[in-house]
């Protein structure tokens, strides 16, 4: 078991108190949990003296892109020769299928010769249902030795880790986990990601470094061929933009007077687009840091100035009535629409939700529908929010509790998945190949590997889905192969991510990381936190749609104070506090 | 329903009285009015019906709003690929069946004596039985019971802690009242008959109904229930019809600015759309089977033990 200092111990009690008022079930779970097994269980000794695991030596035959950082195949040994068998809860998952019978787990064990018993839980590993299983066992003190991909949050990761509920991986990270080690230097944020407040790691991370995804918050797309027909150029700034509507308006190339100038649903934030022209914005909860200070976006001037914007080009029709209320559904169905496209643009993720893609027809109407860098706004403000922190390293996917014995092999477990084979065998199936030289990748350099049977039918059974353990860095996504016969729209959006937005990312400092919250404080945060969202996104399409006017002090006035009574300083305060305590 | 009770009329009824133009009204709106209302339930079943025998491409872009649009059978055969579907199905009729048996006869059991005027105690049994209809222990508490009475991750999981409800052991009591007079009780003692002797000869013979309504409501709330599965549960092999139906449909569910692999939604979304409506479809299937058997029984039966009180 870990050593107990002393302002540990003090800590603990103050987690508890706070726990038992804020959070009941986890409360109440992690009190009796503790209590009642606290002498049976930890970890033996022989988990800190067993030698000290180093990288195997590198396989031949994989052509590795030139510059290439990320995970690599070596060679790796068994881990036990002797059996060992551990209990893991996990999510159910039609991909995986039985756990049990599942082909990657086959040769896991053969390979590892580490033992799972699986137990499975109904959910995505995310919700809330899991959550209340997952509560329910820790309250009865049912507890596996291991979870894997049960998404706890950071501020629940340090509430049982404190509580010594959870096992802190520091010691075991050091000695037996190499190819994190690798990671950690790989990505130098790493670290700072992982580790709670009290400096504990509770959780074997997971890496997945998705380039588009960093920046699909600040993705808006427009359509080129309609650009071409009323012969205006792509929009750099609020006033061309604009311009550009007002031209596909008055054009009316759909006919009929069908033409949408620009298009959006409920689930893709205008904001994130659109009041990048006048202040940085990521979208929720809509805090930036500003000189070590954190900001809330939502009450400053330069906001106002947004909804103005969009205020007026609303109040012209230049934006889909519907824009607020649309579901994904309803958008496909006019980007989808048969006699020819209607919509001039729309805010979203990327072309998948705009409409049905057909990947084989070069000429298919998606490709006519291009990334909009961001709009240049009348202070000169031009930003696309870039995802330094939240894409990338997530925490959670595999958490080591006090019943586990042998942690360290747990974690060699964990990090042997970590292994560029293993990851290719985890989520790709055992059909991956091996690139040879001269394949092209995503982003046009030298491919890795291919992996045709991704995500079809074949692999159902074979793989882990994405549950498993695994080091996808930058590289080693972007060196997926790409089949000249069949691309996907995968290199289109590197390359479009690439010019039209990463040169206009925020610097990395004015960013609001993902910080960890004491138990007390988390529930105060989770409380105004709604109720500020509901308040930020309810009064922003009021003031768009009109039935709030941006232009009048009075309403202005009066919105800044219901975000006040709501709580807004203490509100700020907490995330000040846990930014703080974030950057050490 | 109007139909049963038209055609059930004992024949040898006198010709029906020349109707007035006022009935003839009265008739007309209350067609109009029953009309709509048909339509408005059955038009729900009619589409997913129809969008489960689609292509679902059609379905997408909203080119099925009555018929099924490109005829495809293809979401039924892609159901009996996920084995936890072909095993949810299954273990969801043992559910329904074994629940209803086991909880039909605890009712009827708890029932009957509660019926009669000579039990000793009734009224504290009563107040017992209905104090749970108040309070209840909590998620955690139940939990910690099943866990200790070593139920967990087993089929009694799910078919004991359901075992009897409440209020259908209310409606079945008073229908116990109502249709089983104190006086045959008497007469049969006098005849020499037991306590037994007459719930099992007399009592239940002359119960069907309220035997039919008990088994139809528990088959169709254990049929229904996910929630129990998916706290008791952790093997897969156990999970019923529903608990699968629901992680179908959650998965496709999720914060697009969370998307870490639009790949893999775009999976999902076709796994959701393929499988959405037949799943459906299949779920409703039974209860659907069942109830023109039951239904003769549940209008007596339900309207019986409930309004005579």
């Amino acid at each position: 078991m870990r050593a107990e200092t002393g302002p540990g111990s003090v800590r603990r009690r103050t987690f508890l108190a706070g726990a038992v008022g804020a959070a009941a079930a986890g409360g109440t779970g992690a009190l009796s949990g503790c209590g009642a097994d606290a002498a049976e269980v930890g970890a033996a000794p022989e988990s800190l003296t067993q030698p000290v695991a180093e990288l195997g030596p590198l396989k031949s035959g994989v052509n590795y892109p030139p510059g290439y950082v990320g995970p690599r195949a070596r060679r790796q040994q068994t881990i036990v020769t002797e059996p060992a068998t551990f209990t893991v809860v996990v999510p159910q998952s039609l991909v995986v299928g039985d756990w049990a019978k599942n082909e990657f787990t086959r040769w896991m064990e053969q390979q590892t010769g580490i033992r799972i018993q699986w137990r499975q839980v109904a959910g995505k590993g995310n919700d809330a249902e899991t959550m209340t299983k997952v509560n329910a066992m820790m309250a009865a003190g049912d507890i596996p030795d291991a979870f894997l991909g049960i998404t706890f949050t950071r501020s629940q990761l340090y509430l049982y880790g404190a509580q010594n509920l959870f096992v802190d991986l520091n010691p075991y990270l050091e000695r037996y986990a190499p190819n994190l080690q690798q990671l950690m230097k790989d990505y130098p944020q790493a670290r700072k990601l992982m580790v709670s407040p009290d400096k504990g790691i509770y959780s074997f991370p997971d890496l997945n470094d998705c380039y588009h995804c960093r920046a699909s918050n600040g993705r808006a797309l427009l359509n080129t061929e309609w650009l071409r027909k009323v012969g205006l150029a792509m929009p750099t700034t609020t006033d061309e933009f604009r311009e550009v509507l007002t031209a596909f308006k008055k054009a009316d190339l759909a006919g009929g007077g069908k033409t949408i100038p620009f298009g959006g649903y409920k689930d893709a934030p205008l904001d994130t687009f659109f009041m990048n022209s006048f202040l940085y914005n990521a979208g929720e909860p809509w805090l930036a840091v500003e000189d070590g200070k954190v900001r809330a976006n939502y009450v400053q001037d330069e906001w106002r100035e947004g909804l103005k914007y969009l205020r007026g080009l609303y109040a012209d029709g230049l934006l889909a009535k519907d824009i607020f209320t649309a579901n994904e559904d309803q958008i496909k169905r006019y980007g989808d629409n048969p006699g020819g496209p209607i919509l001039g643009g729309a805010r979203v993720y990327y072309w998948g939700t705009l409409m049905t893609l057909d990947l084989v027809d070069p000429k298919a109407r998606w490709h006519e529908y291009a990334t909009m860098q961001p709009l240049k706004g009348p202070n000169g403000v031009q930003v696309a929010p870039w995802d330094y922190l939240k894409v990338g390293l997530e925490v959670s996917t595999l958490v080591v509790t006090r019943k586990c014995k042998r942690p360290d092999l747990l974690t060699r477990w964990a990090d042997f998945q970590l292994d560029l084979e293993v990851i290719l065998r985890s989520y790709a199936g055992p059909d991956f190949r091996w690139s040879v030289k001269g394949d092209k990748g995503i982003n046009g350099k030298q491919a890795l590997y291919g992996m045709d049977s991704w995500n079809t039918d074949e692999t159902k059974g074979k793989t882990w889905d994405q549950y498993g353990v695994m080091y996808r860095s930058g590289d080693f996504r972007l060196s997926e192969r790409v089949d000249p016969k069949k691309p996907t729209f995968e290199s289109p959006l590197y390359e479009q991510t690439r010019d039209a937005l990463y040169p206009y990312r925020q610097p990395l400092e004015e960013q609001f990381p993902p910080v960890t919250l004491e138990a007390d404080q988390a529930a105060l945060d989770a409380e105004i936190g709604l109720n500020l969202k509901t308040e930020v996104t309810g009064a922003l399409a009021k003031f768009v749609t009109g039935r709030l006017d941006p232009n009048d002090d009075g309403q202005w006035n009066d919105y800044k104070d219901r975000i006040n009574q709501i709580g807004l300083q203490p509100y700020l305060e907490i995330q000040q506090a846990a930014y703080e305590t974030y950057q050490g | 329903m109007s139909m049963a009770t038209a055609t059930s009329s004992p024949p040898g009824t006198p010709a029906p009285v020349r109707e007035t133009r006022s009935d003839r009204i009265v008739m007309i709106c209350n067609y109009t009015a029953l009309g709509l209302f048909t339509l408005a339930v059955l038009y729900p079943l009619v589409y997913v019906v129809s969008a489960s025998l689609s292509d679902p491409k059609n379905v997408v872009s909203g080119k099925v709003w009555l018929w099924p649009v490109g005829l495809s059978v293809e979401a039924f055969k892609a159901i009996f690929d996920y084995d936890s579907i072909v095993s949810g199905f299954s273990n969801s009729i043992v559910y329904a069946v074994g629940g209803a048996l086991l909880a039909t006869a605890l009712t009827l059991l708890a029932a009957y004596p509660l019926s009669r005027k000579g039990l000793p105690g009734k009224g504290l049994i009563m107040a017992l039985f209905v104090f749970t209809m108040m309070f209840s222990g909590g998620l955690i508490p139940t939990y910690l019971v099943v866990d200790r009475l070593g139920l967990l991750n087993s089929r009694w999981a799910i078919v004991l802690p359901a075992a009897l409800a409440v209020w259908n052991m209310i409606i079945t009591r008073t229908f116990f009242q109502s249709t089983i007079p104190e006086e045959l009780v008497e007469a049969a003692k006098v005849d020499g008959c037991t306590d037994f002797g007459f719930f099992w000869r007399i009592v239940l013979p002359l119960s069907k109904p309220i035997i039919a309504v008990n088994m139809l409501f528990y088959a169709v709330a254990q049929w229904n229930s996910w929630f129990s599965a998916l706290i008791y549960l952790t093997n897969e092999h156990l999970f019923p019809l529903q608990l699968v139906l629901r992680q179908i449909l959650i998965q496709n569910q999720f914060d697009p600015s969370q998307v870490r692999d639009t790949a893999e939604l775009i999976r999902m979304k076709e796994l959701q759309e393929q499988l959405k409506f037949s799943l459906i479809v299949i779920a409703t299937v039974p209860p659907l089977l069942i109830y023109p058997f039951v239904q003769k029984h549940f209008v007596k039966g339900a309207m019986v033990g409930s309004l005579k009180g």
